[in-house]
């Protein structure tokens, strides 16, 4: 079955909160295509519904109501157990605080997505060290996070987003806890992941600059996109 | 790398607070084992009883008198190979050498046929029973009271008024492991014949026989008891066993006391780890969003926090029954055996209980790592990521 032009597809997506008896409306009637290879960014004020919306199309989340179809699959329909493969196969994830898990070395966190495929331990370590080398840090895979730059700990967890080789990778502020230069290069190499490896990207960012580099801009206020 | 080395890796995250849990989980352990070695300890004289020994009482209470025709009346009873007699004296040592020893009137021509067990030189006996005051002591008793044969020996009794005044004529050992070495035993005829002693007058305190066939005790037993039924003071007789246990059966409550003591203690252990995992939890709920988000199940979660937690408590366990195993069994046991064996004559912690104990913290573990995992596995995936410590 030939893939889908459209690599996301949610159609009348509402999403609802209760705090007590009060009903927050974060997201409402919202319908959006992403083409399969794009690279987009989402932009919006805070409490706009941008994370919302990351994980929903990530299988973090379900709506409220409306259909999520995400790489050929209607997510609304999966279990929790369902979902959960489904994302280590399909979703790469890079957050703001990089979330590298200390007690593992750089090469272990990246390791990690691959303990729940059936990879014999070479294979693993051969997709490790080819992530580590897209990433450009090869020579870091036995350093804990606490002994890399902020930089250095969002590019192993770039790495970690592409061992398994996902059809999507989201990233929620990849930039927002980085200096200036880091994040140029952490969004260069996006750039590259997106142009070379043809990896669609879905960027929620408060960052223009950041923003400037998706071939796609869109702007999300009040739980409807503009 | 496999999934274990996250759960090791996690193990000295907080190497501080892992390592005083382990030390209080050891702690635990430690009680745990001690309590229960004293419940065995006081146990252990009635679980190697002899078996083809039977004991006859006073059918109210031990504390109750039998007229002394009754050991002939016994003996015509089918099955009886030999019987004998005692009387609890209550013997005290006035200058508290010894805390605590047993001290028993028995009748000098059958009570060493009887309890052969307790070995003695066929001279020392022969001397003992051609000695009126004569005494016969076990030789750790012996030593503790610091007396030879031939030395002369003062004691006193919580029943009896006034001191008593014996020749050591022999010092009997232990044919058994468990036959205790601190009992004292003296001729009934001289406690008879004590003027001290109008309150058991021709009155003997318990009878045992040895008999034909152990197969057939119970029988026997019923035989005995049918005996005096008509009797104003009835029987009640009993394997030596169950015999030794009524003199346990005063400290009985003491004794429960101390099991749920080591139950508290458990619990207490419990909470300690549950504690202990709940704070790492807490600290590492946005983690486990984390791997929640990359793919990993609940299960995962799960199995990594009671995994943590079950090797925390198997290590402090661990520890804690190897110091049992050496500070009870190979310094404390063996000194309690040489000067307080009158108290403890068997004080050392056998395999079961290390193994329970060692049970006991795996459980705990399992119990105190799986409330916190539970809740854990369930958070949703998106509030974990949301959750900062």
């Amino acid at each position: 079955m030939s893939e889908p032009a459209s690599i996301v597809t949610l159609s009348g997506i509402h999403k609802t909160f209760h705090r007590g008896k009060e009903a927050i409306h974060v997201l409402e009637n919202l319908d959006l295509d992403v083409p399969s290879g794009s690279f987009e960014a989402l932009m919006g004020p805070s409490g706009s519904g941008k994370s919302t919306l990351l994980n929903i199309i990530a299988g973090l989340d379900r709506p409220t109501s409306g259909t999520v179809r995400v790489a050929g699959e209607e997510l609304t329909k999966l279990s929790d157990g369902q979902l959960a493969k489904w994302r280590s196969q399909t979703i790469g994830f890079v957050f703001q605080s990089f979330n590298l898990i200390p007690v593992l070395t750089a090469a272990q966190n990246v390791e990690l997505p691959l303990l729940l495929t059936s990879l014999s331990s070479s294979q693993r370590k051969k997709h490790v060290e080819t992530a580590l080398r897209v990433v450009g840090l090869e020579d870091r895979m036995d350093h804990y996070p606490r002994q890399l730059s902020g930089g250095q700990e969002q590019r192993v967890a770039i790495a970690r987003a592409i061992v398994n080789d996902p059809k999507i990778i989201v990233a929620d502020e990849p930039t927002g806890d980085l200096d200036r230069k880091s994040a140029d290069d952490v969004l260069a190499l996006m750039d590259r992941l997106n142009k070379e490896l043809h990896k669609t990207i879905f960027m929620v960012t408060h960052d223009p600059a950041a923003a400037e580099r998706a071939s796609v801009q869109r702007k999300l206020d009040k739980g409807a996109l503009q | 790398m496999n999934l274990a080395t996250y759960a090791r890796r996690n193990l000295f995250r907080r190497s501080g607070r892992t390592i005083l849990t382990m030390i209080a989980t050891m702690l635990a352990v430690f009680i745990f084992c001690v309590l229960h070695t004293f419940i065995v300890a006081w146990n252990s004289g009635a679980n190697d009883a002899a078996v083809d020994r039977i004991a006859t009482r006073h059918k109210v209470s031990i504390t109750m008198q039998l007229p002394k025709h009754y050991i002939d009346d016994l003996r015509q009873v089918p099955g009886i190979k030999a019987s004998t007699w005692a009387n609890w004296f209550g013997a005290k040592d006035p200058r508290e050498r010894v805390p605590f020893f047993a001290g028993f009137a028995v009748d000098h021509n059958t009570w060493f046929d009887v309890q052969d067990d307790m070995k003695v030189a066929p001279d020392q006996l022969a001397a003992w029973k051609a000695t009126p005051n004569g005494v016969i002591l076990g030789d750790q008793l012996a030593k503790a009271l610091e007396v030879q044969v031939g030395s002369r020996l003062v004691i006193t009794s919580n029943i009896y008024p006034g001191d008593w005044e014996f020749t050591v004529s022999g010092i009997y050992t232990a044919a058994r492991k468990t036959v205790d070495r601190n009992t004292l035993v003296f001729r009934w005829d001289f406690l008879n014949n004590d003027p001290r002693s109008a309150y058991s007058k021709e009155k003997l305190g318990w009878m045992v026989s040895r008999i034909t066939d152990s197969a057939h005790s119970t029988e026997i037993a019923r035989q005995i008891d049918a005996r005096f039924d008509a009797q104003d003071d009835q029987t009640l007789t009993m394997s030596e066993r169950a015999f030794a246990l009524s003199f346990v059966g005063g400290f009985a409550s003491v004794l429960g006391a101390l099991k749920w003591m080591s139950l508290v203690i458990l619990l207490i252990m419990g909470l300690i780890l549950a504690n202990t995992m709940a704070m790492s939890v807490r600290e590492r709920t946005h983690e486990y969003g984390v791997l929640r988000a990359i793919g990993f199940p609940p299960g995962h979660i799960l199995g990594f926090i009671v995994g943590e937690s079950l090797l925390v408590a198997l290590l402090g366990g661990l520890i804690g029954v190897v110091v049992v195993w050496l500070v009870i069994n190979h310094a404390i046991g063996p000194a309690m055996a040489e000067n307080m064996a009158g108290v403890f004559q068997n004080f050392f912690t056998p395999g079961w209980v290390l193994a329970t104990a060692l049970g006991a913290a795996a459980v705990v573990g399992l119990i105190a790592g799986g409330v916190p995992a539970y809740f854990a596995s369930r958070l949703k995936t998106t509030d974990a990521l949301r959750r900062v410590d």
